[in-house]
């Protein structure tokens, strides 16, 4: 439990949160706003916020956590993971997005497919969301009761009750800004970290001698690369196939929290640069959460459970007041999360599911309220379902597993809804419903299929695949859209070239 | 199959060359993207190379290639 000056960083954290976010509600009068922001914010607060937003407290934990156990191998997810395809959206993908106008990436699967491979793509993020909203909501419970010692029902309403708020009111526009502060702190928190860490090592060089001299299953701790026959989860084949062209794609080009973000940006060149911005500030996620966990192996060798390596160095290294900062960063981790959830999934039913069928045609004022109604329904649910996780201990892995599901034949239908002109509605509908049901068989059947510990990510690679042959086979054999129907919606070389007639 | 076991006989040091040969592959993709596309939404008279994407998209891609040099 935290005491003192750490206390004080904790509260006036949550209260200075609090207060920024409800800054920005007198920036939002119509749902543009609310969802996009207006079009209107700089490639550097979007950047900070897709940061941010992409690593939780979860990840936190639980990357040092791998990092003891498998070494330096677990910072392909945030390197290889993330770069190219940081890359290849913002200067294919999210250039169209923001050109037509979009506020969703169901919306675009509507326009290029049809309306049924929208509604399925929406409701199944809103379903992911809204249950992770939960699992979000009784992590920062269990953190503030263990710190602060408040009741797991009064941590949940308050952190409720300080997102929920200024979501609320400041729709994306707050979720980002708050963001950008929340990324701030998460990087002095952690950096302090590591700087002290390494001082307790004794240096960088002196940490490699004494984990590779430690006996054979930590000879590999420093080779990002892992054979292919590796027993752990991250054999380079899977980081090859399953991570970089899959896993990274479709979580940097079809995830709606990430790619709404870039949406708000004030013009083509701020969507492309936060897009880049945001891979440069990536580069550095592992030094934050991967280097503690390598450094316990040194400071606490031995240690039965891996995600026991974070905490451990925090309650061993950090003096008072950095101890406060770090839990502040972990909070932040939590609510940089819940708030891009609960504004995502507000903007994917009011665009997705309530314009289209329940009431079309009403005025912006109309979908403003909604979208601040639907807000507020997810907070009661994510608070109403808190509790799950507490009987169900795997829940927030089977979410995780269940979206991992969902990723390659997303990416499947995204990737040749836009290279490829004779994609047509029945190829990407029997893409992604074939594409999802592979994945969950080879996931069933894992034990018969593969060899390593964990293949999620050749599951995602071969549903992906799965995805990808149905499409073009099924395409092959049904009516196509007309040229006139998919002007602005697939790839076209004249929208790099045609610049320079400008 | 399913295991990739057809790709055993690769080298983790040929491994790593396949990922750095893929990065170089990228630099070179986006050096071809023309520069007005880069700038496109910069005014013309605000166009400096401190805001050309290509040059920020290829120091990231160098500061990649040095981590899985290096690792």
């Amino acid at each position: 439990m935290l005491a003192g000056i750490d206390y004080f960083v904790v509260i006036a954290y949550i209260v200075g949160m609090l207060l920024l976010g409800l800054y920005f509600k007198k920036f939002v009068s119509s749902s543009d706003d609310y969802f996009l922001a207006g079009k209107s914010l700089p490639f550097w607060a979007i950047g900070m916020s897709i940061v941010v937003s992409d690593i939780g407290a979860l990840d936190f934990v639980g990357v040092s956590g791998q990092a003891y156990r498998y070494g330096i191998s677990v910072g392909n997810f945030d390197w290889i993971g993330s770069v190219p395809a940081m890359l290849l959206a913002a200067f294919i993908f999210i250039p169209y997005f923001w050109r037509g106008g979009m506020y969703t990436i169901p919306e675009y699967l509507g326009r290029r497919y049809n309306p049924t491979v929208r509604t399925i793509a929406s409701a199944t993020w809103i379903i992911f969301f809204a249950l992770d909203l939960g699992v979000l909501f009784w992590s920062s419970a269990v953190l503030l009761n263990i710190l602060l010692g408040w009741s797991i029902w009064t941590s949940i309403l308050i952190t409720a009750g300080v997102v929920g708020l200024y979501t609320y009111f400041g729709g994306i526009t707050a979720v980002i800004m708050t963001d950008v502060v929340q990324m701030i702190i998460m990087f002095v928190g952690g950096f302090a970290l590591v700087y002290l860490s390494m001082d307790a090592v004794g240096g960088w060089e002196n940490m490699v001698e004494k984990i590779t001299n430690m006996g054979p299953e930590y000879r590999s701790h420093f080779h990002i690369i892992q054979p292919s026959d590796t027993t752990s989860p991250f054999p380079w084949t899977g980081i090859l196939f399953g991570l970089t062209f899959v896993m990274a794609n479709a979580y940097m080009i079809g995830n709606q929290a990430i790619v709404q973000r870039c949406l708000t940006a004030k013009n083509e060149w701020h969507a492309k640069a936060s897009m880049i911005f945001a891979s440069g500030l990536k580069m550095l996620i592992p030094i934050v959460v991967l280097f503690p966990g390598l450094m316990a192996v040194v400071v606490h060798p031995g240690l039965l459970d891996g995600d026991q390596a974070l905490p451990m160095m925090i309650k061993t290294i950090l003096p008072p007041g950095l101890v406060g900062l770090m839990f502040a960063a972990f909070f932040a981790g939590l609510m940089s999360s819940v708030d891009s959830l609960l504004n995502s999934t507000a903007t994917l039913f009011t665009k997705d599911i309530y314009e289209p069928y329940i009431k079309k045609g009403a005025d912006d004022k109309h979908y403003l309220k909604v979208g601040q109604v639907t807000t507020l329904t997810l907070l009661v649910i994510g608070v109403a379902t808190a509790p799950i996780s507490s009987d169900f201990p795997g829940i927030y892995v089977a979410i995780q597993t269940f979206m991992s599901f969902f990723q390659g034949p997303l990416f499947a239908i995204l990737l040749l809804g836009i290279f490829w002109k004779r994609t047509t509605p029945y190829g990407g509908l029997s893409a992604l419903v074939i594409g999802i049901a592979s994945a969950i068989l080879l996931n069933v059947f894992k034990a018969n299929f593969f060899t390593i510990e964990d293949p999620f990510l050749y599951i995602s690679w071969w549903s992906f695949l799965v995805g990808f042959i149905v499409n073009v086979v099924v395409s092959l054999m049904t009516k196509p859209h007309t040229a006139e129907h998919l002007k602005g919606l697939v790839f076209d070389s004249k929208i790099i070239t045609s610049s320079k007639n400008k | 199959m399913l295991n990739f076991d057809w790709l055993s006989g690769i080298s983790q040091e040929m491994a790593k060359n396949i990922f750095l040969a893929l990065f170089v592959l990228i630099a070179v993709l986006v050096l071809m993207i023309p520069n007005e596309y880069a700038y496109e939404g910069v005014e013309k008279e605000d166009r400096h190379w401190w805001n050309n994407l290509k040059i920020w998209s290829i120091f990231v891609l160098s500061i990649l290639f040095f981590i899985y040099y290096i690792f």
